[in-house]
């Protein structure tokens, strides 16, 4: 592995040691980017903030909260409606955003009085809600005003209300990464605990770091229910202020992401001595052996065995469909902190892509290690990419797809490139088995659009070919497929709904009576 | 299919760096920790030996355990022919390589934080 | 007096209509060519204002930011904007313009970029980059103060006074366009051309609607050049269609060189087009021409299908930048329509005075409220827990799951519009944007009809 050196940052050659690329024979010990450091300014980083890390990822996603920012408008105005974490509270969370909205006068007199004030106008306004958060921005956090007691008071004053206080200000930290460890921290610090909750099954566990994005977290929890268990809470996509209240009583923590949760994970074993177990929701052979490992944990290995195969059978002929034609196209997995780790050998190894560059827009050197890790030889990899970096690599490895950012979709889509939502989705959700062949589906639409064949063909000077009124996907894809695979019964396109979450939320599941420890109570 | 231990070492590395998570927590300690613990449960698992998972974490160590042996177990069909002698001493080759990468040889400057 | 107007009682904000300064500076500082601005803050005030301005246009825009972290904080930063925009022309050199923009924390550090901004012109710009030219202009945008719509007005004055140069009158008309799509951007310049006037416009952003060509890279970007900037100063007058997006620096303008400053009004609507145009002749003595009355002829017929027979008595809730909230209800007025409920964003404090609004006041004969400061649980409220009826809101996508919720059809006017397509594309305003507006207010409302099953074989027969 050597340091890749781009021509458009040759004058800030600090940047030389953030990009790798993985050359044959080499390993992790012999060059790894350098993660979680300063931004360069005026680099146009990808990077975002430490309040958006803390609030926007892991604290909004809660759905029975209240979520206030207390600071001027914009922090939450940017962070209302930019992200798609559902949830099943007719998505209270998605739909109303709150903020203190702090003047000049504020700025110099201080801010409590308006903060008191709106705790109380918030929950007035919808009496059916009695949890919220408050998060620090900027502004109120350089302006010293001590949110925890202006919390405090209130809850002295209605006790049917409890009160979570964040404090991750916008420049805490290098990127948003520092407002997950914030929050994770604060978070079992100061409210892990207080809730005792209701057992309901003898394998019980907390589900951290999913966010439900587009439904991931129900898609999962699904399984998790399949097989018996009871899903104390999650942390946090779709999850319940008091369920994570109560993350103390699991007998396993089953973590996703490990860039923005792992802190609380580490805590809850130093503390409660609750195992961290990581998993991967995405890939069907990831997420087998994620589901056998929990069944095994709790020696209900068969009832996980039985989801893997009836999820198998029902999916794969679909997922197999889209591998036979998108073998070989190549593609830039550019997401912001994990899903590099998450996805680059199961795009690989299961829909036949070749991965010829990751990125981590805030991630630390465990997510390079991880993504180098299940990446190809020839990949690069490149930490805290800015903008012309990135148009350099496309322009270089000339990828079929970029799996990334809306923003910085739309400046791959100017060079003719496609793009797929690395942190939202497209057509969503991607977890699971039925997901993963929606991801391969996105992919197959995105690669073979005849759209986007036509955006290569300059009018004013090419040939123009009229003895075509149309072109199919399928016409671009199957010209190299055998007679076999064009004509297999076995294989075809997904045959799933456009919400593929609808039949979910109605789903009806096995009891599983308690047996054992809880039985006689 | 007859494979030499130091191919049999590399096979099983290139897996789980492909496949598994639990080699890269992010500490020194913890790295330590669950390579010491998962490889030496995969070993007494491979070699047909008692193990214990009476506490959490041993159980949590031997699920990784258990479930990657499965694996290896269908993905390299030569393990089975191996006696339990030349299985330790390639389980010890991969413990050997696997704590250079991740722990002693790791260029992750994150790893000596005392805190998480 | 039926039509109140009166400040929201809440202290805080729920569901805002607005965002803060430094975004509209940074809206700006988008419409000049070879323009980065750097924005001094957090890297969330630059990294969430490029995604609000992609969701709007499904585009991305460069802006920088000097990544303020903890010990910026504690230390001040300035030595973060010198290293900025040192990063930054180094490895884009075809900037000329990088507005340095200030947001709330570094304004509360008190980092002195006016100071900063100097420094560079003394240092760095002589000693590294002589020879080229470079424009550092320093805005001053906390966001504590005022909202988006305050942001574009300081940077439009901040912009002018760095550039605009006394010379010969260049015979030229000013058109301060306020915060427009690009649809509306060549509807005027349609306008002008066809009246034969010759006019800069600031800031000339046809170019956000960028194309996907066959080879290249085609970002989107504005058009407005230096030279278009230093030449308002030698212009025969200043339009500034949005008082209270750039009537700073229309007043400028005429208080530094004398140019002639008209505000407003916002060309929305058949009426406001016309006095637009009255005022385009009135500066430039160019005669109103024949081509525009048929156009005007044309919209009129157009807006005459669907005025009296279904947009009349219609109750309708209008929420969005001040200019474009006022300039809505004046047209739907002259359309039959009843706005019930029209929401200003912010809190400035001469909404009081403005003309326009003493005239809704004065002349409106039915119950209108007019909040100042609002937000949109005004609206929200108001549906859910007061039995506000409405047949329509007019307003920007955020308060999309409003009218959902309420069942009330959205028509998706200002800024940003993210769950529609292609409608920057569209004006708003002159006789195309005002013919427009009617046709989809009623589109819209048609759509709802069916749905609804509300009466939808009326339009069997019309």
């Amino acid at each position: 592995m050597s340091y890749h050196e781009f021509d458009c940052s040759k004058c800030i050659p600090e940047r030389v040691k953030h990009a790798v690329d993985k050359n044959p024979g080499e390993e992790l010990s012999d060059a790894l980017p350098l993660g979680y450091l300063n931004t360069i300014p005026g680099s146009l980083s990808e990077r975002g903030c430490a309040y958006c890390g803390a609030k926007h990822v892991i604290g909004t996603p809660m759905k029975d909260v209240i979520h206030i920012s207390h600071g001027p408008i914009g922090c939450t105005y940017d962070t209302w409606q930019t992200k798609r974490y559902i949830s099943d509270n007719d998505n209270f969370q998605l739909k109303y955003t709150f903020a203190t909205d702090m003047k000049e006068k504020n700025i110099i007199f201080g801010a409590e009085k308006i903060l008191k004030a709106n705790i109380i106008e918030a929950f007035k306004a919808f009496p059916k809600i009695k949890r919220m958060t408050i998060y620090q921005t900027c502004a109120s956090a350089l302006i010293g005003d001590d949110i925890e007691a202006v919390a405090q008071d209130v809850m002295d004053e209605m006790p049917d209300v409890d009160i979570f206080v964040c404090n991750s200000p916008g420049f805490a930290g290098p990127s948003q990464s520092g407002g997950h460890h914030k929050i994770n921290i604060a978070w079992v610090n100061k409210k892990v605990g207080q809730v005792e909750p209701k057992i309901t099954s003898d394998h019980v566990i907390n589900y951290v770091g999913e966010y439900n994005i587009q439904g991931d977290q129900e898609v999962m929890v699904d399984y998790f229910k399949r097989m018996g268990l009871q899903v104390l809470s999650t942390f946090t996509g779709n999850g319940s202020y008091d369920e994570l209240r109560s993350m103390h009583r699991a007998d396993l923590n089953v973590l996703e992401c490990a860039r923005s949760a792992e802190y609380i994970c580490n805590e809850l074993r130093k503390r409660y001595g609750i195992p961290r177990m990581d998993i991967d929701g995405c890939g069907f052979e990831p997420l087998s052996s994620s589901l056998r490992k929990i069944g095994l944990f709790f020696g209900i290995e068969d009832r996980a065995n039985a989801i893997i195969e009836a999820e198998t059978k029902r999916w794969k002929p679909e997922l197999d469909w889209y591998k036979e034609r998108l073998q070989g196209k190549k593609v830039c997995l550019w997401p912001g902190g994990s899903k590099l780790w998450h996805w680059a050998h199961a795009i690989h190894a299961e829909m036949g892509l070749e991965v010829v560059s990751v990125y981590t827009k805030f991630g630390h050197q465990g997510d390079m290690e991880k993504g180098i890790s299940r990446c190809e030889v020839g990949a690069l990899a490149i930490d805290d990419p800015n903008e012309l970096e990135s148009v350099e690599a496309m322009y270089k490895l000339k990828p079929d797809l970029i799996i990334t950012g809306k923003r910085p979709g739309e400046v791959a889509k100017k060079i003719r490139v496609p793009y797929l939502n690395a942190h939202a989705y497209h057509n969503g959700p991607y977890k699971g088995y039925e997901g993963w062949v929606r991801f391969a589906r996105d992919i197959y639409n995105a690669v073979y659009s005849p759209i986007h064949q036509l955006a290569f063909v300059d009018i004013s000077k090419d040939e123009i070919a009229t003895d075509q009124s149309f072109v199919t996907r399928q016409m671009l894809s199957d010209g190299k497929l055998s007679a076999d695979v064009v004509n297999s019964t076995v294989l075809h396109e997904y045959t799933g709904e456009f919400d593929s979450l609808k039949r979910l939320r109605n789903a009806k599941y096995p009891e599983f009576p308690l047996q054992g420890k809880l039985a006689a109570v | 299919m007859e494979k030499t231990i130091k191919d049999g070492v590399e096979s099983l590395m290139d897996y789980i760096m492909k496949n598994c998570l639990w080699q890269f927590n992010s500490r020194t300690w913890d790295r330590v920790e669950q390579n010491k613990n998962i490889l030496e449960k995969a070993t007494q698992i491979m070699c047909a030996e008692e193990v214990s998972k009476d506490t959490p974490s041993e159980r949590y160590y031997w699920a990784e355990a258990q479930q990657m042996v499965e694996s290896f177990l269908e993905t390299f069909p030569w393990i089975k022919t191996m006696n339990a002698t030349e299985i330790k001493e390639m389980m010890a080759g991969l413990k050997k390589r696997l704590d250079y990468q991740t722990i002693t040889g790791s260029l992750n400057k994150e790893l000596d934080d005392p805190n998480y | 007096m039926p039509c109140e107007l009166k400040e929201k009682e809440r202290t805080g904000v729920i569901n805002p209509i607005f965002t803060c300064q430094p975004a509209g500076a940074q809206y700006a500082s988008i419409g000049i060519k070879d323009c980065i601005a750097i924005v001094h803050g957090g890297q969330g005030c630059v990294m969430f204002v490029r995604l609000w301005f992609s969701q709007h246009y499904k585009e991305s825009f460069e802006l920088a930011s000097s990544s303020l972290h903890e010990d910026g904080a504690i230390f001040g930063a300035t030595n973060r904007v010198e290293e900025a925009v040192d990063v930054l022309l180094m490895r884009y050199p075809d900037v000329k313009v990088v507005p340095i923009i200030s947001t709330c924390s570094t304004e509360v550090i008190g980092d002195d970029i006016d100071g900063v901004v100097r420094k560079l012109n003394e240092g760095l710009l002589k000693e590294k980059y002589a020879g080229r030219e470079v424009h550092l202009i320093s805005i001053h945008t906390p966001s504590f103060k005022g909202s988006h719509v305050t942001g574009y007005n300081v940077a439009v004055e901040a912009i002018l006074k760095h550039f605009a140069k006394k010379g010969e009158s260049n015979g030229k008309l000013n058109i301060l366009t306020g915060w427009q799509n690009p649809g509306d951007v060549r509807t005027l310049k349609h306008l002008l051309s066809e009246m034969q006037v010759d006019a800069t416009m600031i800031f000339d952003i046809e170019e956000f609607d960028a194309p996907l060509m066959p080879e290249g890279n085609h970002v989107a970007h504005g058009s407005t050049t230096i030279a278009d900037l230093e030449s308002t100063g030698s212009a025969i007058g200043t339009l500034a269609l949005n008082r209270y997006e750039v009537g700073k620096g229309a007043q400028y303008l005429e208080t530094e060189f004398g140019v002639p400053a008209v505000i407003g009004p916002t060309p929305i609507g058949i009426r406001n087009t016309d006095t637009f145009l009255q005022k385009v002749k009135e500066i430039t003595g160019k005669p109103i021409p024949a081509s525009l009355v048929k156009e005007r002829g044309i919209a009129l017929d157009a807006i005459t299908d669907v005025a009296h027979m279904f947009l009349a008595d219609k109750r309708v809730a209008i929420y969005g930048n001040p200019d474009l909230v006022i300039g809505l209800a004046e047209f739907c007025l002259d359309l039959e329509m009843k706005p019930v409920l029209l929401l200003l964003g912010d809190d400035t404090t001469t909404y009081p005075d403005d003309p326009r609004i003493k005239a809704l006041q004065e002349k409106v004969s039915y119950k209108m409220e007019i909040i100042m400061n609002a937000d949109l649980w005004e609206l929200g409220n108001r549906l859910q827990n007061e039995g506000l009826k409405l047949d329509l809101i007019l307003g920007h996508s955020k308060g999309r799951f409003i009218a959902m919720d309420s069942h009330i059809p959205l028509v998706r006017v200002g800024f940003p519009v993210f769950d529609r397509a292609g409608l920057y594309r569209q004006p708003t305003v002159g006789y195309e944007g005002a013919m427009l507006l009617a046709e989809r207010m009623a589109n819209v409302w048609f759509a709802d009809m069916e749905y609804t099953q509300n009466k939808e074989w009326l339009l069997n027969m019309w």
